[in-house]
């Protein structure tokens, strides 16, 4: 191979991964560009191309008619009350399935991989039913309570594949030590399985932040409303103006991205150590 | 590794596994295995949404309407349509995006964190965004359509038959793809570049090096992506719920949307529980294969 044609194939190279990157930033740029152009100039032929920085006071008028603020109150949470719940629910149980050989053992873990086959709209119905029934629709708490169920189980799998990881060695030495079982998961194992914890952290607080279909039919009081569901009853919609729904859209996915950016490192490390090879 | 882990400590009995895994069993029995036992019996029923509990049994009636009905049939196809689309083009675009990626230079950190932004993005956000990007007359994506001379660029894509699944699909993939290509990305590391390097000097050329080299390493992570791809398609609501509502006249309307039509805007829940039992056994099925296949694929390389 020359030189020369192994430069233009670098160049070639670097401009499909620009063309890559471009394509996948354009949508959100273009929601961000939206929620900042003048109403005058939505509508006009060709589209403006740059936010127009005059136009910040859309962001303030949101707040203002608009609930914004309670819904992502909402929001943030049903994610975090998802976060630590399936998070609380999944480290012993993970830890089972790691080290203790015992009966029911295969049920367990294929239980735990026929839940995250499950279609989780395909179980909004009887869950409405079963909440109707029990006095958990319009509640927070519950919503929490049903997003876990479809977080755990993936959760769970992350986390028995990273604490195979861990060297027996370290637990028997604090065992030696006259620690608890308790003891060595909590203080021992956890610490050494924290990338792991932390990717499915997010992955529970995304779920939650994220999660439409079951906040949209299992709550219908106004003021209970998260985020999704707000943003959801503008889709399509014509008589709020474009650029307030698309400063909505960008308050509501500007903190998702700055959080996934903040430890996309994390997740990416912590799911390739074992959540999808399974 | 399995004797040594099955120790136990002296100062817990036999029962220590169970109390670790007790509380998340009783959790799933009541928020998976309940609801779809009662999904089971709603389905034999007719239950209204405005009175969940006074349904009347009415036998496999459900099911013989959904299987009469065109609008199931179409719903079933199109399912399948969306589903194939979504797996095999979020798998190509992810593979030409982490071989890209895959390969040294400056800013790639940078380039690998961006390129997975739209995996982070909201699906309720993406499908507000979409739509606009698709209005009609004042959508951008019309306007480059346009500007390139193209007929289709004065189109209503959401209101067209033929185009609402192609906008959705766009939509989908551009969401996907992402974690696809991380997938693939973290399965390349795994690929030996010295048989790669000794590839190259027998004089193979770039693709028979992908096919003797690359391919067989990946293949296995590819495998389950595409389990996953295809489980996530057949779930997916809200993009394609806020998009389209299904329509028109059906062109998007899969299963989901069809469960969700029969339940909430029709409020038949027992029609609505049919739908989901059908996906529910649909989502097991393509499990059961996927595994069958890869274990055969498994036996037929290790008596090689």
């Amino acid at each position: 191979m020359t030189g020369a044609s192994h430069g233009a194939g670098h160049l070639l190279r670097l401009a499909a991964v620009l063309g890559v990157l471009l394509a996948a930033a354009f949508p959100l740029y273009w929601m961000f560009v939206t929620s900042l152009t003048t109403s005058a100039s939505l509508f006009a032929v060709p589209p403006r191309a740059l936010p127009d920085p005059s136009q910040l006071g859309v962001y303030a008028e949101a707040f203002q008619t608009i609930p914004v603020a309670r819904w992502l109150r909402n929001s943030l949470i049903v994610a975090a009350g998802t976060t630590v719940l399936s998070l609380a629910l999944a480290v012993f149980p993970a830890y089972a399935m790691s080290r203790f050989r015992f009966r029911g053992r295969g049920a367990m873990g294929l239980g735990l991989f026929a839940t995250q086959m499950l279609p989780e709209a395909m179980l909004v119905v009887p869950l409405y039913a079963i909440f109707a029934d029990v006095g958990l629709l319009n509640s927070l708490g519950g919503l929490i309570l049903a997003n876990t169920a479809f977080t755990v189980p993936v959760i769970t799998w992350i986390l028995k594949g990273a604490i195979d990881g861990v060297p027996l060695d370290i637990e028997e030495a604090a065992r030696m030590d006259g620690a608890t079982r308790v003891g060595i998961v909590l203080s021992v194992v956890l610490p050494l399985v924290a990338p792991s914890l932390a990717a499915t952290s997010v992955i529970a607080f995304f779920h939650g932040w994220n999660e439409y279909v079951l906040a949209q039919t299992l709550i219908s009081q106004e003021g209970l409303r998260t985020a999704s569901v707000g943003l959801a009853s503008f889709v399509g919609e014509l008589s709020t103006p474009v650029h307030s729904v698309m400063a909505i859209g960008v308050l509501y996915t500007l903190p998702a991205i700055a959080f996934y950016l903040m430890v996309q490192r994390y997740v990416v490390a912590g799911m390739t150590a074992g959540s999808v090879k399974g | 590794m399995a004797a040594a882990s099955g120790r136990t400590l002296p100062d817990e009995g036999r029962w220590t596994p169970y109390l670790f895994i007790g509380p998340v069993a009783a959790y799933l029995l009541l928020f998976q295995f309940l609801p779809l036992v009662q999904e089971l019996l709603l389905s034999f029923t007719s239950t209204s949404l405005l009175n969940p509990k006074g349904g009347t049994w009415v036998g496999m009636e459900n099911y013989r309407d959904l299987v009469a009905g065109e609008d199931f049939r179409q719903s079933l196809v199109v399912t399948a349509a969306y589903t194939v689309a979504c797996v095999v083009l979020a798998i190509g675009l992810g593979l030409a995006a982490a071989l890209l990626l895959d390969t040294p230079f400056r800013g790639r950190g940078v380039a690998r964190a961006l390129v997975t932004i739209p995996w982070a993005a909201p699906p309720v956000a993406v499908a507000l965004v979409f739509a606009w990007i698709f209005n009609a007359q004042y959508g951008v994506f019309n306007f480059v359509l346009r500007s390139f001379g193209f007929a289709s660029g004065t189109e209503n894509w959401l209101d067209s038959a033929h185009l609402a699944l192609p906008a959705v699909l766009i939509a989908t993939i551009w969401q996907i793809f992402p974690f696809a290509a991380v997938v693939i990305l973290a399965a390349l590391q795994g690929v030996s570049s010295e048989l790669k390097e000794a590839a190259t000097i027998d004089g193979a050329g770039r693709l028979s090096v992908f096919g003797a080299v690359t391919w067989p390493t990946i293949q296995p992570s590819v495998a389950l992506l595409t389990l996953f791809l295809t489980i996530w398609s057949i779930r997916r609501f809200d993009l394609i719920w806020l998009m389209t509502q299904g329509g028109p006249i059906g062109a998007t309307n899969t299963l989901v949307i069809e469960l969700y039509r029969q339940g909430f805007v029709y409020r038949d829940l027992g029609r609505a529980a049919a739908v989901g039992m059908i996906g529910v056994v649909v989502a097991l099925l393509i499990t059961l294969v996927y595994f069958y296949v890869t274990l055969r694929a498994e036996r037929a390389g290790d008596s090689r």
